[in-house]
């Protein structure tokens, strides 16, 4: 009787398990059929360079889709987050311009995305505003500053430091080739990839080891329920709100860096790509569930299908039809597995 | 006889607590105490404002008028933290567990044990989860599995469990059986006597007749949002009660239970 019980139960548990695997094992099918078609259109897409294009901007929607996942996990959206790097970008530079040393500048401009995060997160706890309406309005708010202080205008010349967390890379080998010209022997790692790496940990193990990231779940899953428990509900979400300007800061630096142009115009509509990265790794929309390691999947796969699209010279305009497409498929899949 | 002891400290007292929704009043007035090691039941007609009386002893709805105090002394519970603070637990009629998560984290949602690096102490909580659920119901076994996919019973199970795996003082059981069998149903008065004796005050929001005579000392009954009586369970029968419930009044020519037969 009571062997029989916890076979059941093993049963039972490798079912689930293998329902959490099944999604991520898709998403990675997804992944390698999108690489093996887009190598096949073209031999250039599997280079060493173009391996290190398709890294950065990843690395890109990655840094916004981990905060994208901890705002979707509490039941949340944040739609701000292509405007904050906007302007977190455009600050990073105007300070940069004006004398400020780059790492001081850089903090700064983190702190104007955790700034606009956490003005989402009051809005959408003290004023009960949705976050959809809350973040729609940051998305106006940040993208009007950006474009006010700057007057629209691109802010070029930063300065050789200002470029290196873009286009830097660690351990990195070059060698005077005979001909007097530099050649590339190690491309090393772009320090984008290697943030990316670190975020991620730490966002991962802010979602399994420690307390907040139990209560993102729990808000998420049963507000009222984490509400009666004692969880903290409002400071929770405002945590994870301001986590994701942060992000969004951050990711906005990393890609100015890599311009070596601060650009109030840049981001335009990432937030697409952050949720769209989430959602296909599985977060759901409806709150209570998602993880880090699969919005880094669902980058990667939202990062080489542009990147891919591109290669293969589909225009700006087909590429947008095609991610709507994925975004809606993907929140559909979502709600099929909610519906069981 | 087993009216409350005069002179000794009520663990709870509340005076002339009201709660207006708009134009409603849920709660109209209404005191109430309970003492130490008593079970207290709380009847009423559906709608008739238990839950919200319960509800703003344990933090969870601020009442819109009155008093509270805890040992005697004025206590201000503005949530469930605070009323937490003052040993209160509750066991809500809606259970309130995070769907998502496994029987230990909603065991120990707000309070997780950690390690000393801050980290969750994940096989810790599934240990004590597994010992305190294990004697409510030893047929208890999946514990790793989102709450979700329980039973409605052993969802109620993780409910009471996380009520009285703390310090609890004073408890709150807003209808703790209505998702159970019979055999978990006799664990539950098992475990409110086991309470009681340990002089655990307690009030019992329930409808079922029969478990109030077994395990109440006293009775309250609302109607329409007022107290309509407090009784020793010796004094009125189970009659008395439905005429409270419904009518929100005693029968005519009401004579206490047990001086009927001393008569
Ligand atoms: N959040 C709320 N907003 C508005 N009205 C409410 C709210 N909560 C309760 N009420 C109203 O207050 C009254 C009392 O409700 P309450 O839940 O306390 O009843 P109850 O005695 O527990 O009933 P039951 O036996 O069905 O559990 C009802 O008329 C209900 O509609
Ligand atoms: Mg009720």
């Amino acid at each position: 009787m009571d062997l029989s019980l916890t076979s059941i139960r093993s049963k039972g548990k490798q079912l689930n398990m293998s329902a959490e695997m099944f999604h991520k094992l898709s998403a990675f099918l997804t992944l390698m059929i999108l690489i093996i078609v887009f190598a096949f259109g073209n031999a250039a897409f599997l280079s060493v360079n173009n391996g290190l294009t398709v890294l950065l901007q990843t690395s890109v929607i990655g840094l916004l889709g981990i905060g994208m996942t901890l705002v979707i996990i509490t039941g949340g959206i944040d739609l701000s987050v292509g405007s904050v790097l906007a302007l977190s970008g455009t600050v990073t530079g105007m300070l940069v311009k004006s004398g400020m040393p780059v790492v001081p500048a850089m903090l700064i401009g983190v702190l104007v995305g955790a700034a606009c995060g956490l003005f989402n997160g009051f809005v959408i706890t003290k004023m009960k505003i949705t976050p959809f309406v809350a973040t729609l309005g940051m998305m106006l708010i940040a993208r009007g500053v950006a474009l006010q202080l700057t007057g629209a205008a691109p802010i070029s010349r930063l300065g050789e430091a200002f470029g290196v967390l873009g286009n830097g890379a660690l351990f990195r080998v070059v060698e005077q080739g005979a001909n007097g010209f530099p050649r590339v022997v190690f491309p090393g790692i772009p320090y984008p990839a290697i943030l990316l790496v670190i975020v991620a940990l730490a966002g991962g193990y802010l979602l399994r080891r420690r307390r907040l990231g139990r209560h993102i779940y729990a808000t998420g899953s049963n507000e009222e329920a984490a509400r009666l428990a004692g969880v903290e509900v409002d400071r929770t979400k405002i945590t994870a709100y301001a986590l994701s300007g942060a992000l969004a800061g951050l990711a906005g630096i990393v890609l100015m860096s890599r311009l070596v142009t601060a650009q109030p115009n840049e981001g335009v509509m990432y937030e697409l790509d952050a949720i769209a990265a989430a959602v296909v790794g599985g977060a759901s929309l409806m709150g209570g569930v998602g993880n880090i390691s699969g919005t880094m999947l669902g980058a990667f796969i939202i990062g080489v299908l542009r990147n891919g699209l591109n290669m293969a010279g589909v225009s700006a305009f087909i590429q947008q039809i095609i991610i709507g497409f994925v975004v809606i498929l993907a929140v559909y899949i979502d709600q099929l597995r909610n519906r069981k | 006889m087993s009216s409350p002891p005069s002179g000794q400290t009520p663990l709870v007292e509340l005076v002339d607590i009201e709660k207006h929704f708009g134009g409603v009043r849920a709660v109209n007035g209404v005191s109430a105490d309970l003492y130490p090691g008593e079970v207290v039941g709380v009847l009423g007609h559906n709608g008739a404002g238990k839950s919200c009386l319960m509800r703003i002893l344990s933090g969870a709805m601020m009442p819109s008028h009155g008093q509270i105090r805890v040992r005697g002394e004025d206590a201000h519970i503005a949530s469930p933290h605070d009323a937490r603070d003052l040993g209160i637990e509750t066991i809500y009629q809606t259970l309130a567990l995070a769907d998502h998560l496994d029987a230990p984290s909603n065991l120990f949602l707000g309070r997780e044990l950690r390690t000393k690096f801050g980290n969750l102490d994940d096989k810790r909580m599934l240990e004590e989860a597994r010992k305190v659920l294990h004697t409510l119901n030893p047929n208890f076994t999946n514990l790793t599995d989102p709450v979700s996919s329980l039973s409605g019973g052993q969802r109620q199970v993780i409910a009471i469990a996380r009520a009285i795996y703390f310090d609890v003082k004073i408890l709150i059981m807003d209808e703790p059986t209505a998702a159970l069998g019979p055999s978990e149903t006799a664990m539950v008065a098992d475990l409110i006597r086991k309470l009681k004796a340990q002089g655990i005050g307690i009030f019992l929001v329930s409808h079922d007749m029969h478990d109030v005579f077994e395990l109440c000392d006293r009775i309250m009954v609302m109607n329409k949002g007022r107290n309509v009586g407090s009784h020793p369970i010796e004094e009125v029968s189970k009659d008395d009660v439905l005429s409270l419930i419904i009518k929100g009044g005693l029968p005519d020519n009401w004579v206490p239970r047990n001086r009927e037969v001393a008569q």
